[in-house]
């Protein structure tokens, strides 16, 4: 069921255009993810649902019902900060009843479901602690358990991790997901980083210049990119240029195999590098590319390969539970290969 | 060469400075202070604490205290609950015009105490531009100057520029993102400040209070041109026994005495702010 729907919305810096008519819909429980590089828009997007900023043209619904010209604090709508914006002269537990008082819940059940909330998110032992003395990760936990003891129509998270070292970013990252599960609260995530937004999200709108690039799955978002820039941004890819002729694409004298291509035209080829095999004497695929070993990145589960073909650089990874790649070495030739329906392609 | 070494050398051009202009001036009169002056009005050079007896059993003296202590607290306390709201909106404007209206806030200090007090005085007088408006309007008119009232107007205006900036250094960190937070959980823009906003600017208030308190006790043209000679307060009085009455060592015993009373208050307000922050 629909609960937070945005519907079009605007808005503009000084005549420059931020958000350029977004909408989207996000289902009761679900959360989505706003990704996209800085300056997209995807932080102006959020701050307009939570009311910080009005929208120059647009609607926002929360359960059908128009919260637009509602000021922030009649809209209960929980949010994340990127830095968290914790009161500092407020000790924890005081910083999650907080809310709870301004929406004139009595005083014991406040201190009660402050206490709820901060054991939700593993704090119980830190109610009594200033942000100050609490480490980054802590203070995450608390922002959170604020936004969440109003009990808000709507959960938005800016960036919410982005401030944290990438151990605790991944762990913090499964933990905030399995409590948003548990409460069921509809969210919206803003985020650069796109292995937060496949982790995380129900669904994920990829935005650029202020607009919504494509809105899908994580697995279609990766898989099935619409338009070059998702592809670009979203994962990693080889990237080249040909004509599309006769059913494959023409490319530094290679053929290229696609599903779909049109008879003629010009197009735009991506390969995903964990869908490119390296064939060894004698194996054949669709699509095949010798090449020359550019350079090996050893990334622990992975050797990231850059292979030099006539087609440009292409990124491979290679598997090291089987210590293979350490008899790979730069200036080596290499063949690659992968299916005619791996091979993702837009019309130029 | 330490760093500890250089950073003495560093300080030493001050330190020099202070010594010289400060710390020996002092010392004349702390001596000064000890010396008595007999029934004739003769400096007697002695080492007594008879000046000090004196004036200490002076009903006046405590007068002159209380009304100097009043006075610049009122003051201080003026100056800063004006200041506030235009240092907060200094502070937070994202105007084109924000340094301008700083400039303009601060201001005052661009032009002279003496210069000050005579502008007030074309507006404050019996015939001035207050009065002649109240006059207008069929209002009784008020003395506004050379007295109690004048110097209130006079030094609160004069101690209002440092409170701003004493209170725009304090909203430094100031994090608008807290206010915003406090407005998605609930809070009412009046609520937010009184809660988040305003607790967190308490101890820029406090020394904004502290810093306009020491200016306006120790102020001595406002009181003694806006007053009239009909305001006594300790700068007053110090220069009345030092150029008027000449004696000398009443002079630097109550300025001694200032200047002790001053660093009570100084020390007391450092400990209760510590112990507000802890």
């Amino acid at each position: 069921m629909t609960h937070l729907v945005l519907e079009g919305l605007t808005r503009a810096y000084g005549g420059r255009p931020v958000v350029q008519g977004v909408s989207l819909s996000v289902e009761r429980g679900s959360l989505l993810a706003l990704l996209g590089p800085s300056g997209c828009g995807k932080t102006t997007t959020l701050r307009m649902v939570a009311g910080l900023e009005a929208p120059d043209a647009g609607r926002i619904l929360v359960e059908g019902r128009d919260v637009t010209p509602l000021a922030p604090h009649r809209r209960r709508m929980g949010v994340v900060f990127q830095s968290y914006a914790l009161f500092p002269h407020m000790t924890a537990a005081a910083n999650v009843a907080f809310g709870l008082e301004m929406h004139g819940v009595p005083r014991g059940e406040r201190v009660r479901r402050a206490a709820e909330a901060l054991t939700l998110v593993g704090l119980a032992d830190h109610a009594q602690k200033r942000p100050r003395q609490l480490s980054g990760g802590q203070q995450q936990r608390v922002a959170l358990a604020r936004a969440l003891a109003i009990e808000p129509d709507v959960l938005l998270l800016d960036e919410p991790l982005s401030a944290l070292d990438a151990k605790l970013r991944e762990e913090l990252r499964s933990e905030m997901r399995a409590i948003q599960q548990r409460v069921g609260a509809t969210s919206v995530f803003v985020t650069h980083d796109q292995a937060e937004a496949l982790a995380m999200a129900d669904m994920v709108a990829v935005m650029d210049q202020g607009r919504i690039a494509q809105l899908g799955t994580p697995e279609d978002v990766f898989e099935r990119p619409r338009t070059p820039f998702v592809a670009t941004f979203v994962g990693r890819s080889a990237r080249f240029a040909g004509q599309a002729e006769g059913g494959a694409v023409r490319a530094g004298g290679m053929a290229i195999h696609a599903a779909g291509l049109p008879a003629t035209g010009a197009v735009e080829v991506f390969v995903r590098p964990h869908r490119i095999r390296v064939l060894a004497d004698g194996d054949t695929a669709e699509n095949a590319l010798d090449g020359t070993i550019a350079a090996i990145d050893y990334t622990g589960e992975v050797a990231q390969l850059q292979v030099d073909t006539p087609v440009g650089r292409v990124p491979v990874d290679v598997a090291t539970a089987d210590g293979a790649w350490r008899a790979r070495q730069p200036g080596q030739p290499i063949r690659l290969g992968w299916r005619a329906t791996d091979t993702i392609w837009f019309a130029a | 060469m330490s760093r500890r070494q250089a950073g003495w050398l560093l300080c030493l051009p001050a330190l020099a400075l202070l010594t010289l202009a400060f710390l020996w001036p002092m010392a004349i009169l702390a001596r000064m202070s000890l010396n008595e002056t007999s029934e004739s009005g003769m400096l007697v050079e002695t080492v007594s604490t008879a000046t000090y007896v004196k004036l200490a059993e002076d009903a006046f003296t405590w007068q002159v205290t209380r009304d100097s202590l009043v006075l610049s607290a009122g003051c201080a306390t003026s100056a800063l609950l004006l200041a506030y709201p235009m240092a907060l909106f200094l502070f937070r404007t994202r105007s084109r015009w924000r340094n301008l209206l700083a400039i303009a806030a601060i201001a005052p200090l661009l032009v002279s105490g003496t210069g000050r007090v005579i502008g007030w005085l074309a507006i404050l007088g019996d015939g001035g531009m207050v009065n002649a408006a109240l006059h207008a309007i069929g209002l009784p008119t008020q003395h506004l100057i050379n007295n109690w009232t004048g110097v209130r107007i006079g030094l609160t205006e004069s101690v209002m520029p440092y409170t701003v900036l004493a209170l725009l250094a304090g909203f430094g960190r100031l994090d608008p993102r807290l206010e915003e937070a406090a407005a998605t959980l609930g809070a009412r823009p009046l609520r937010a400040f009184w809660r988040v906003t305003f607790p967190l600017t308490l101890p820029a208030v406090s020394a904004g209070w502290l810093l306009a308190f020491v200016l306006a006790i120790s102020a001595f043209v406002t009181p003694h041109l806006m007053g009239g000679g009909r305001v006594f307060v300790l700068a007053t009085e110090i220069y009345d026994a030092a150029t008027q009455t000449l004696d000398w060592p009443a002079a630097a015993a109550l300025s001694i005495y200032a200047l002790v009373l001053l660093l009570v208050l100084m020390l007391a307000h450092g400990t209760l702010s510590r112990r507000a922050a802890a």
